[in-house]
């Protein structure tokens, strides 16, 4: 396969095409990094979707970032199973999910980016399922507006941690065979409700 | 710097790394290149995979409208990072000790591995996990460790699997590229306890994760590199798809960044195009899964997070490159791995043949300035083809690095006295149309001569390095000139 | 004014190769060119500079530079060769008196294919090479001059020819130059693979604007008694006829 000459830069030009509906290409975007997105027009539908993907985990206790929009969905999707909310500490080896807001979603990439402040390091990487809850006017375009925001709003000054997720773990490392789930969550959902 | 010794043929899959007073690296290499460059089921392996990574990373180029316009936003970046390493890096490391982080400046392996060794001993660490870091490779990490009482975890898988074998790592990205599911297979039913795991990736990787798992939350200390040290907001950015990663930086109470000092970039906005672009070369990803960020360690507030977080800082010979105007760019180096995908020479040799930290085009360029002359064999060891150079993403000019390498040897006088000779007489010859004109037709003649008593090859044979591998070469009875001088000249 | 160029000979290919300069001269005489040889010139210094023998290879350059004064367009028929004046020269002879001299000449010189198809303006030089033929971007040529489309549109208007595509054509085939020699072990393994795709994309001859690829590559054909040869551009450029 031959790898194309290198042509001259057109100066000023960008590297990426702008994206004219971000909405649509995020979805685009979790689609080819194997996330489950569930587009939700209301809290009742937000709660649906909540217990939808509960159901199909086995059962175990699940960790939520104790955030009163966490508190109310959790509540609406009636979940049954034992809760550890992250003020009483760090989740558990032995959580089946974690629920979490994110910081923003970013169209580009479809990938979602959270902080310390969303439950902290652990809570989206220790369990098998990462759950999050998000509104779409979290939503930005590309990774330069996610970047500049983060900046500009001190992010990483409030924050030991920030990390930008474009899904659930993997790995290539044999034969270049791609595994979905490493060591990492094996499954990375997002709720979206529109704001 | 040990004392060459007696060469010692390899074991499978071993290398001067592993081995680093067996042999002279020259010597181990050209016999462990004679061995690899024949092995037709390694060559197999390496151009499968190097298939898949090709057909990714130009799907990946496609996502961008403009490329090259990418790679020089990317040189740009990595180039006012560099030329200006001392403000940056003192920056970074202000924002990190500002929140409570520290920051270690190592001049050389030793110190970084003492500096480690002894927080590890200060904090009664038992067990250590570790993330993919090449550095730590570089300053023979997990040896140091390992000798005051720890047990260290590779969790890369790829990186895992090579420890299991106690191989040093055959690629800077894909660390277990050399081996099929059937061998990974048979050795996690050997070490990890599971007779009866079956071939399958899916159920290999999840072997692993089971195994790996429990260090993760056992570890006192984790250990990761970093691909990028934001100057403008003092954070490490690594760059993961497993989690390993995002494990090795929650979970344990200590966590320590090894870094080269090159990793620096002036601010956070600078990943926005870093990012992309690592990806597309080093696997043909938009984005690698987890782009981390980490500043500190726990704050007040947060849920979890280590309670102490280190950089240390390795010099090693990095900045002898920043004082060399013309090789300073060496340094812009991301550690994609696109160059040793491209490289024909990797391909036939394979990355345990270098004997080095870094293999390929870079691991070339960079490891004789890092470790000294008896490693400027690497520079020959290429046939200059430039392929290298069209892949970098951060356009360092690797290719005539290489020249400027041998160049450079020669200059301070490495080039054996033998051949030195050889060049001076060739350039007489060459200076004096006469003599070269004789000089070649003696040649032709003594050539055709030996040829024609079936001598090709043998120790008469000048050209026997030609001729051993080859079929003899043709040599021409009448040269060029002396058929324009019969006739062609004049239009016959 | 006259429409003539000054051969450059590569030394090798004097001395070992010389059909391919002889060919070249048929090529630029049929399509009406006058042709000089300057039988001064010998070595342009590539293999002492590539071997960083720089101080050695300097004289030889600074001398080449003089045996081409007047030339208004050199022509060689290598692309290793072509990008040693015109890419590499300058470097080379940086603190050298002749250095802008240098500098003019490599503006002149023109690999062959180039020449013809920039130069000349001709891309049909009325060859006749009934074959199928694969054609190997050697490295200088490719990556250093940026040439690949005059090659192929040359070989496109060869009557007769079927040109094939073979895999990797891009790959270095290993020669190098001293790499050959210095690394055979290595080098020969690249020059196998380059064999083997040469032999898997059916054709029978693998073409090239360099002829020190095309020595080696012949060397790895004939060692494995594969019946595919390797000819150089000039010589099916040369041919008008079946055969070579």
């Amino acid at each position: 396969m031959p790898v194309a000459a290198p042509h001259e830069p057109t100066p000023g030009r960008p590297f990426f095409a702008p994206i004219e509906n971000p909405l649509e290409r995020f979805e685009q975007e979790c689609k080819a990094n194997l996330m489950e997105l569930s587009l939700t027009s209301n809290p009742d539908e937000s709660a649906q979707q909540l217990a939808a993907i509960l159901s199909t985990l086995p059962d175990g206790e699940m960790f939520v970032q104790d955030h009163p929009s966490l508190r109310s969905l959790v509540q609406a999707a009636s979940v049954s199973r034992e809760i550890r909310w992250s003020t009483q500490g760090r989740p558990r080896e032995v959580a089946q999910a974690t629920v979490t807001l994110a910081e923003a979603l970013v169209a580009q990439t479809g990938s979602i980016f959270v902080s310390a402040a969303c439950g902290g390091r652990g809570a989206s990487v220790v369990a098998p399922c990462h759950i999050v809850f998000a509104t779409t006017d979290q939503l930005v375009p590309d990774l330069k507006t996610a970047l500049d925001n983060a900046t500009r709003n001190g992010i990483l000054a409030n924050n030991s941690f920030a990390c930008m997720i474009s899904g659930s773990s993997r790995t290539a490392d044999i034969e270049k065979i791609l595994v979905q789930g490493a060591h990492g969550p094996i499954r990375l959902a997002v709720i979206l409700e529109r704001s | 710097m040990s004392a060459p010794a007696t060469r010692v043929p390899p074991a499978e899959g071993a290398s001067a790394h592993d081995h680093p007073q067996s042999a002279n690296p020259e010597t181990q290499f050209r016999h462990d290149a004679a061995v690899k460059s024949a092995d037709l089921v390694h060559r197999e392996i390496i151009r499968k995979n190097m298939e898949s990574y090709d057909v990714g990373h130009m799907k990946g180029r496609s996502r961008f409208l403009d490329w090259e316009a990418a790679r020089e936003a990317c040189q740009a970046i990595k180039r006012e990072a560099i030329n200006h390493l001392d403000k940056y890096l003192l920056q970074f490391e202000e924002n990190v000790t500002a929140r409570g982080g520290h920051v270690f400046w190592a001049a050389n392996s030793e110190e970084a591995r003492k500096y480690i060794a002894d927080l590890a001993v200060k904090h009664a660490v038992k067990t250590v996990v570790k993330s993919k870091s090449m550095v730590t490779e570089e300053i023979e990490l997990s040896a140091a460790l390992e000798k005051v009482g720890c047990t260290v975890w590779e969790t890369d898988l790829g990186e895992y699997i090579v420890q299991l074998r106690h191989e040093p790592p055959y690629h800077i990205v894909t660390p277990a590229m050399h081996l099929n599911r059937t061998q990974i297979a048979e050795l996690f039913r050997d070490k990890l306890g599971e007779p009866d795991l079956p071939e399958d990736p899916q159920k290999l990787v999840a072997a692993a994760r089971r195994k790996l798992r429990k260090a993760f939350f056992a570890a006192e200390m984790g250990i990761s590199g970093a691909n990028f040290l934001v100057a403008d907001v003092g954070a490490v950015a690594i760059s993961t798809n497993e989690g390993n990663g995002r494990l090795t930086t929650s979970l344990p109470r200590i966590h320590v960044a090894v870094t080269g000092i090159e990793k620096v970039i002036p601010r956070l906005e600078n990943l926005a195009t870093l990012w992309p672009v690592l990806a597309t070369s080093g696997t043909g990803q938009p984005v690698t899964t987890y782009g981390t960020l980490v500043g500190g360690a726990r704050r007040a507030g947060e849920v979890d997070g280590p309670e102490e977080f280190h950089v240390v800082l390795v010099d090693n010979g990095r900045s002898s490159l920043l004082g060399h105007p013309e090789e300073r760019e060496v340094l812009h180096c991301i550690r994609c791995g696109a160059c040793l995908n491209i490289c024909p020479v990797y391909r036939h040799i394979g990355g345990h043949t270098y004997g080095t930290t870094y293999p390929g085009p870079i691991g070339a360029v960079l490891t004789p300035h890092l470790r000294g002359r008896q490693f400027e064999h690497l520079s020959y060891a290429t046939s200059l083809c430039g392929a290298c150079t069209t892949v970098c993403p951060v356009k360092i000019d690797l290719h005539h690095h290489l020249l400027h390498n041998r160049r450079d040897f020669m200059k301070a006088g490495h080039g054996k006295t033998g051949e030195r000779l050889q060049f001076r007489l060739w350039r007489a010859a060459m200076l004096n149309p006469k003599l070269y004109a004789m000089g070649g037709w003696l040649t032709r003649k003594g050539l055709r001569a030996i040829y024609g008593l079936g001598l090709s090859g043998s120790p008469f044979d000048p050209l026997r390095a030609w001729n051993r591998k080859r079929s003899t070469l043709p040599v021409a009875r009448q040269s060029f000139r002396e058929q324009w001088r019969k006739g062609l000249g004049n239009g016959r | 004014m006259p429409r003539k160029v000054s051969l450059f000979v590569p030394c090798f290919v004097d001395q070992l190769l010389p059909e391919v300069a002889v060919d070249t001269v048929t090529v630029l005489r049929r399509i009406g060119w006058e042709v000089e040889f300057r039988e001064a010139q010998t070595c342009c210094g590539q293999p002492a500079f590539n071997t960083g023998y720089w101080d050695d290879a300097r004289p030889c350059a600074e001398r080449f530079v003089r045996v081409f004064e007047g030339a208004e367009v050199i022509v060689c028929p290598s692309g290793s060769c072509t990008t040693m004046l015109r890419n590499f020269y300058p470097e080379l002879l940086k603190e050298s008196p002749m250095r802008s001299e240098a500098l003019a000449m490599g503006q002149r010189t023109y690999e062959l294919s180039e020449f013809l198809v920039k130069v000349a303006g001709v891309i049909d030089v009325g060859a006749v090479f009934p074959h199928t033929v694969t054609y190997h971007a050697a490295c200088h040529g490719l990556r250093e001059l940026h040439l690949q489309q005059e090659p192929l549109a040359l070989l496109r208007a060869v009557q007769g020819l079927k040109l094939v595509e073979m895999a990797r054509h891009e790959e270095c085939c290993g020669f190098g130059g001293t790499f050959a020699t210095k690394f055979a072990d290595i080098s020969s393994a690249m020059g196998q693979s380059k064999a083997e795709n040469v032999v898997a994309s059916g054709a029978e001859y693998v073409t090239a604007i360099d002829p020190s690829c095309l020595m080696h590559v012949q060397g790895m054909l004939e060692k494995n008694k594969f019946a595919a040869k390797a000819i150089h551009l000039a010589s099916i450029l040369a041919s008008q006829g079946a055969g070579a």
